[in-house]
């Protein structure tokens, strides 16, 4: 016992010169893989942190000073996106796995805050923008592409899951970015089709050749099934329609979880859970809820079997002890009525069929974010 | 959390529905806090509309309705034939408690019927009132705002004094909350400013207006002080309100007109107008209607707000926005408290008059 105690402190001695130098913009924090002979993981869950996870404004510069200087119990994450996190990490053989654009030293901050709400990650990288300053790497501290691909690229060598899950949000590229991953692990993006993106994306030479090595080393295989899109801004969600039926722009993280429940990934007592994160926040009540499960009916993301099947598994769930102790909501018979009223709200319209998806022309749609961020620089929109 | 207003829209009603109205519901989610958007129509349409436009989706939902009334139809018949159209489910929904309040831009007597089929006047409120508000000279309120309220302009054609009177509390309460004007001034339209003009309904509501504390009561005004803006609330019959109103549209339309053929016609003219341009434009802006969203339907236990028919994606956003402030400000309550503060007046004065009579009648026997 003694013995593993200090083999323990070592190990902890050991990291600490990286961390320091991760701290100072000496290195890059490079994720464990797997141990020797563990088992890899079934299903990979890729969570983006600002604006997907957490409640983040980094539109202006005070917003990034603010941001900053606050601690991790002043972060607010969103409403249900704790408990879906949660839910998503209890189970065996997922791997959950968080890449985000802050800087290196907000890692503590941020760690503690995963802590607090009781978040279990097997993976937690960072941007090294102190080391892009220091190596005058101006062009890398907005760049998302290079930053972000290799990030999860180098992740999936060190642990290939047969399925992959990914969240990121309509404030930055994620779409982009998640896509391009996904047909570069399905073999639909080749390498010269990716080089090509790496040079739209500006990216350096040197991080250009890493990617490429990554992208040739990768296990190959069509193991993203599902991309979600946080529409923190609001963002017309036909916005992503090219992008096709595997990326699901959500409102809220209930809408994520009825997505995900449909994928057969959640239970009915998980998405329980999300929802009655979100009427805990005060900023949803049951009617909005209701109203989410109608909105992506409506975009034809989630059956109306699906929502019909949740509320009879729900009630299930209820009964079996998933409400208890919930004094302050009405019956489950009454909110899983409400439920299906707004399914029956919308008659008998059935939503738009989806197109053959076409192949993505990454080095367009890189194109059009670039002026799309120029012009927003311009309004003043960050 | 605030409680969650329900507002219900006609998705399907007026010149440039759907396509406006959704988009200014859309835009109404992402700038009020605590609202639920109902949107009545083609649920297919409005399905595939909502997703192109910036919103918020957890607080937008669609109730199917199959069909619409037209602009021009008549309203009885229209309702009578399409008891499934857009505006009738509406106001369906309000009465069956399912929404807080009804926004809009469709065929007007149609919905003003739609709702006085279903919905319960406030106690104390004989008849209901359509308001409309007019630009003026003078400015009103808080919000130094370019516009004052004529009621009614159509909802009901015969009325009584009593009748006039709750028109009057209904239109002041309005004024109050929507312009933030603490004590609106309330005129009665007639034709002379003495009290003893006019026709008997409007004199005995002289008399008993003139009784009130709640109300700030100037007096009668004429029909050329509508324009000027002397009163923030102008209080009449529906057959006359509808008759200025129309009056002061087609004064307006051809002014207008008259521009436009002086622009047409000499160049003198045309610089004239040129150089006034700036000016012009000013004006145009204050009596922007658009900013305005709509005018209610009062004296119902729930808001209506009646949007223009022409109205675009601003508009409706602002007529929610006025919804939103009536239910915040519980404009019904505020109309149904003042009438029982004046019926609880009116039962003393009528006690003291016949305790009165009674002290003075001669004792039998």
């Amino acid at each position: 016992m003694a013995r593993r105690s200090l083999l323990d402190r070592f190990a902890k001695l050991s990291t600490l010169p990286v961390k320091l130098g991760e701290r100072i913009g000496l290195f890059d924090h490079v994720p464990e893989g797997l141990a020797p002979g563990e088992k890899p993981p079934r299903h990979t869950f890729r969570w983006d942190l600002d604006k997907t996870y957490l409640r983040t404004e980094f539109d202006s510069l005070a917003d990034l000073a603010k941001n900053a200087m606050q601690d991790a119990a002043d972060k607010q994450a969103y409403p249900g996106a704790s408990a879906l996190l949660r839910a998503l990490s209890k189970e065996d053989g997922h791997r959950i796995c968080i890449v985000s654009g802050s800087p290196t030293q907000m890692r503590q901050v941020l760690a503690a805050k995963l802590t607090l709400d009781g978040i279990d990650y097997d993976e937690f990288v960072l941007k090294n923008n102190l080391k892009n300053i220091l190596r005058g790497r101006f062009r890398s501290l907005r760049a998302q592409i290079p930053y972000k691909l290799p990030a999860m690229l180098q992740s999936r060598c060190g642990a290939a899951a047969e399925c992959e899950t990914l969240f990121g949000d309509d404030a930055e590229a994620d779409a982009i970015i998640y896509c391009l991953y996904a047909d570069l692990l399905a073999g639909r993006v080749s390498l010269s089709d990716l080089e090509r993106v790496l040079i739209a994306s500006r990216a350096y030479d040197d991080d250009a050749s890493r990617i490429l090595a990554l992208a040739r080393r990768v296990p190959k295989s069509d193991a993203v099934k599902r991309m979600f899109i946080h529409l923190d801004r609001r963002s017309p969600p036909n916005g992503f329609l090219r992008f096709g039926a595997r990326l699901v722009p959500v409102f809220n993280y209930f809408q994520a979880a009825l997505v995900l429940y449909q994928d057969k990934v959640l239970s009915a007592r998980q998405v329980i859970f999300v929802a009655l994160e979100m009427i805990d926040s005060k900023q949803y009540e049951l009617g909005s809820l209701a109203t989410s499960v109608q909105d992506i009916i409506r975009r034809g993301r989630v059956t109306r079997e699906t929502a019909l099947a949740l509320s009879e598994e729900a009630g299930e769930a209820a009964k079996s002890g998933a409400l208890s102790g919930r004094d302050d909501l009405p019956p489950f018979e009454q909110i899983a009525n409400a439920f299906r009223t707004r399914v029956r709200e919308l008659g008998d319209t059935t939503p738009p069929p989806w197109n053959d998806q076409e192949q993505l022309d990454y080095v367009r749609l890189v194109d059009e974010e670039h002026e799309h961020r120029r012009s927003r620089r311009k309004q003043g929109m960050g | 959390m605030p409680a969650m207003h329900r507002i219900v829209v006609d998705a399907m009603g007026g010149d440039l529905a759907p396509d406006e109205i959704v988009q200014g519901a859309a835009e109404a989610s992402l700038q009020l806090g605590n609202v639920e958007l109902i949107l009545v129509g083609d649920a297919a349409v409005l399905g595939r509309q909502l997703p192109q436009l910036r919103h918020d989706g957890s607080r937008v939902r669609v109730h199917h309705a199959p069909t619409f009334v037209e602009m021009d139809e008549k309203p009885a018949e229209a309702l009578a034939a399409k008891p499934d159209a857009s505006i009738v489910i509406a106001a369906d929904l309000v009465a069956r408690g399912e929404g807080d309040a009804l926004v809009s831009a469709g065929n007007t007597g149609a919905s003003v019927l739609a709702c006085a089929r279903r919905w319960t006047l406030l106690e104390g409120v004989s008849k209901s009132a359509l308001a409309a508000v007019f630009p003026t000279e003078l400015r009103r309120g808080e919000k130094d705002d370019p516009f004052s309220l004529i009621l009614d302009v159509g909802a009901t054609v015969d009325v009584s004094a009593e009748d006039l009177v709750g028109f009057a509390v209904m239109g002041s309460a309005y004024a109050k909350l929507v312009s933030n004007n603490r004590r609106p001034r309330v005129a009665l339209l007639s034709n002379g400013t003495e009290p003893n003009k006019g026709p008997a309904n409007v004199i005995a509501a002289h008399a008993a207006l003139v009784e009130t504390t709640e109300l700030n009561f100037i007096g009668n005004i004429e029909g050329l002080d509508i324009p000027r803006g002397v009163a923030d609330v102008v209080v009449t019959s529906g057959f006359v309100g509808n008759v200025v109103l129309k009056m002061l549209e087609g004064v307006s339309e051809t002014v207008v007109r008259l521009a436009r053929y002086a622009h047409k016609e000499r160049l003198a003219w045309r610089l004239g107008l040129v150089a006034l341009s700036s000016a012009i434009d000013q004006l145009k802006s204050i009596t922007d209607w658009q900013q305005y969203g709509g005018a209610p339907l009062l004296g119902f236990t729930h808001p209506f707000i009646k949007a223009h028919g022409r109205s675009n994606a601003r508009a409706v956003t602002n007529a929610i926005k006025v919804a939103h402030k009536a239910l915040a400000g519980n404009l019904c309550g505020n109309i149904a408290r003042t009438m029982a503060e004046l019926d609880d007046r009116a039962q003393r004065g009528n006690r003291a008059r016949t305790e009165s009579s009674g002290a003075m009648a001669p004792t039998e026997g």
